[in-house]
């Protein structure tokens, strides 16, 4: 009798197996595209927003994902298609961890640039060319920028104010992964920037500096919430945080003001990378020539707070609309450093933290 | 397999009748030992696997069968040239904060729970109750709450600044030493980070196991005997010391090794309340497997030395039970 049972269970489990399987041509017939961003506020924003321009300019469907982030997403898009899922036509990387899937390989699929012509309106960097060509498209751009409470202290003009004891002794809130910023700041600031980085002795150099920051910083947030909070609650009193996202919370009356000092703000940018094994190429495509067009960049700007990669001139955003997502000086990420010396630079920069 | 040998053993002592029922058991046994294998024993193999693998610097992880995570683990990735301590320090404050913990869980949850027994079975009942609910909190909101508790703004930081206490601690001199300890900054006095808010919130998420695994043992405490040393003219501490505390040694020594070994894997306290100087192990294997560096082989090789140290500690807590009840 268990057995009977089993094995009607195995039936129709094949059977629904089966009929998934059959299913995936007949949505394709319809048009349709899965893409993948961040999740919360920022996915939302594409649903209500950019989605719905998409598939009314086009006919295509848009199916959203959420992605928890741009590292964690490549693990799961790592273990899914090793298992042979393919979890989303198009996901948005980050550069660094779309250049580790281009080197990882047979993740991201090479993008055929002749389908995506508003991509010329990017600037070059924007557009990755991996070892299999072509395989991102800028999508948006972030900054991770100096911020801090204009109740409790003036303006800072300069990173290097940040070391000042006397004004911010225990209380400023910096980023607590390797990669966040701060050795990018600290490189600005004091160093030759990312050419300080290429080297061992640079990234010592960097991190003796950043030790003496130590008893200034009250928190080493990882998730963007608690610095939110630290910044509501006057746990800290400055810091670094995005942008678009303190802009957001000044507006709704928090004592948190962005700033770009004299070294600037680092800017890091989202692309939409197509996932290898995807049949949905050529809407992929269709969506990544939609989201460079200038229109659109001015959109994402506009409802989602991100800053546009096209140059300013070519959208239709006021100087106070832009100003609230984007600035100038703009700090590059030392990307080939922290990849290609990533093991050194993540070992150095915890035993700098774990120093007391 | 040991399972099945058991039931193959029982089967021949058992009459007749019985032997009829026993296809459903070994089915049901069966089941339960491959549950255990699918999801116990396979991504522990998984874990241990991995751990042999080699990072890619810029990329993920591959298969290999190497001991340089281990190596790594107890010098650094630069030895020879270069050693480093960072990994065993990690583990040293893992052991540091569940230590403390365990024991300051243990040590409060104690006389709560020798009071607890002596009230009315249905106030006991409620109490327990009470404590279990408490359980269905997780780390992630009693973490959040304490946070909220000690913050500038709104937690016990606000308290201190408008009852003057803060001025006060300023007038005397003494707000310099909080400052020179890390618990205040120019503005007011902060608990964020600090080995106190740390431990606190440790000690508080591990409390009610305290209380529901010391509660069957000291329930059974027989009062005639703490009375009979009263009326032989002992005092209260000297009770305490001669007669309760000794009949309660082994479940109180338990308790805090399963609150220890428990709380060796804390994540959410110790990311948000804790130094990164004073950052532990199960930090450090989070930011390797997820973060942004993709090492899993590092990750997978802490968190089988978290495993043996955790074993280990059990094995001596074993041993030490053993010895003391021979004696």
């Amino acid at each position: 009798m268990s057995k009977l049972n089993r094995r009607t269970l195995l039936k129709s489990g094949v059977a629904g197996l089966a009929a998934s399987t059959l299913a995936s041509p007949l949505i394709a017939q319809s048009r349709s595209v899965r893409i993948g961003s961040y999740g919360g506020y920022f996915e939302n924003s594409f649903k209500e927003h950019v989605y719905p321009a998409f598939t009314e300019a086009t006919g295509i469907a848009v199916e959203s994902i959420t992605q928890p982030n741009s590292s964690d997403w490549l693990v799961t898009m790592q273990q899914a298609v090793a298992a042979g899922n393919i979890p989303t036509d198009i996901s948005l990387f980050a550069r660094d961890s779309m250049i580790k899937a281009s080197r990882i390989g047979e993740l991201i699929a090479p993008l055929d640039l002749s389908k995506i012509k508003a991509a010329s309106n990017l600037d070059s960097y924007f557009v990755f060319e991996g070892n299999e060509g072509p395989q991102g498209v800028g999508a948006m751009s972030w900054f991770s920028a100096m911020v801090f409470n204009p109740n409790e202290v003036e303006t800072p003009t300069s990173w290097a104010d940040f070391w000042d004891t006397d004004r911010f002794e225990a209380s400023l809130g910096m980023g607590r992964n390797y990669n966040a910023g701060l050795f990018d700041f600290t490189a600005a600031t004091f160093f030759d920037g990312t050419e300080t980085m290429m080297s061992n002795d640079g990234v010592i150099a960097i991190l003796e500096k950043i030790a003496e920051l130590k008893p200034n910083v009250a928190l080493w947030w990882t998730a963007e919430s608690q610095m939110e909070q630290s910044m509501k609650n006057g746990d800290v009193v400055a810091g670094q945080y995005y942008l678009d996202v303190a802009n957001l919370m000044a507006l709704d009356g928090f004592p948190i003001k962005p700033t770009f000092p004299k070294e600037g703000n680092l800017q890091d940018y989202g692309s939409w990378c197509l996932t290898a094994g995807s049949d949905k190429a050529a809407e992929a495509a269709e969506f990544m020539n939609f989201s460079s067009d200038p229109a659109i960049q001015a959109l994402m700007s506009r409802k989602i707070g991100t800053a546009p990669l096209v140059d300013k001139s070519m959208t239709d955003l006021t100087d106070e609309e832009f100003n609230f997502v984007s600035g100038a000086p703009a700090i590059r990420p030392a990307y080939e450093a922290y990849l290609d010396n990533e093991t050194f630079i993540k070992e150095s920069w915890d035993k700098m933290l774990a120093a007391s | 397999m040991t399972i099945a040998d058991d039931i193959s053993v029982s089967r021949a002592d058992r009459p007749e009748r019985r032997v009829s029922t026993l296809p459903a058991k070994t089915i049901l046994l069966g089941l339960l030992t491959s549950i255990i294998v699918v999801f116990c024993v396979l991504p522990f193999l998984l874990v241990l696997a991995i751990s042999f693998g080699r990072k890619v610097d810029g990329a993920a992880w591959v298969w290999d069968f190497t001991f340089d995570n281990y190596q790594r683990f107890f010098v650094g990735v630069l030895w020879p040239d270069e050693v480093t301590f960072l990994y065993l320090q990690q583990l040293g404050f893992s052991f540091y904060f569940a230590v403390i913990a365990s024991l300051l869980a243990v040590l409060t949850a104690l006389p709560f729970t020798l009071q607890l027994t002596r009230l009315k079975r249905t106030s006991q009942a409620m109490w327990l109750v009470f404590i279990m609910a408490s359980l269905s909190l997780s780390e992630v909101f009693i973490v959040m709450g304490w946070d909220i508790l000690l913050s500038n703004n709104s937690g016990l930081p606000k308290l201190f600044k408008e009852t003057g206490l803060t001025q006060w601690l300023k007038d005397v001199g003494w707000f310099q030493h909080l400052r020179d300890w890390g618990l205040a900054n120019p503005r007011n006095v902060k608990f964020k980070t600090s080995d106190f808010a740390t431990i606190l919130t440790m000690s508080y998420l591990v409390w009610p196991y305290a209380v529901i695994l010391l509660y069957p043992a000291l329930s059974r405490l027989d009062p005639s005997l703490s009375e009979a040393a009263r009326t032989m003219g002992a005092s209260r501490w000297t009770v305490t010391r001669t007669v309760t505390l000794p009949s309660i040694r082994l479940p109180l020594f338990g308790t805090t090794l399963l609150l220890f070994v428990f709380l060796l894997g804390t994540y959410v306290s110790i990311t948000v309340f804790a130094a990164p100087n004073k950052h532990t192990t199960a930090v450090a294997i989070y930011s390797n497997i997820r973060g942004a560096n993709l090492n899993a082989p590092f990750g997978a090789t802490q968190a089988i030395m978290l495993l043996i140290s955790a074993s280990a500690c059990l094995y001596l807590g074993h041993v030490f039970n053993r010895r003391s009840e021979v004696r």
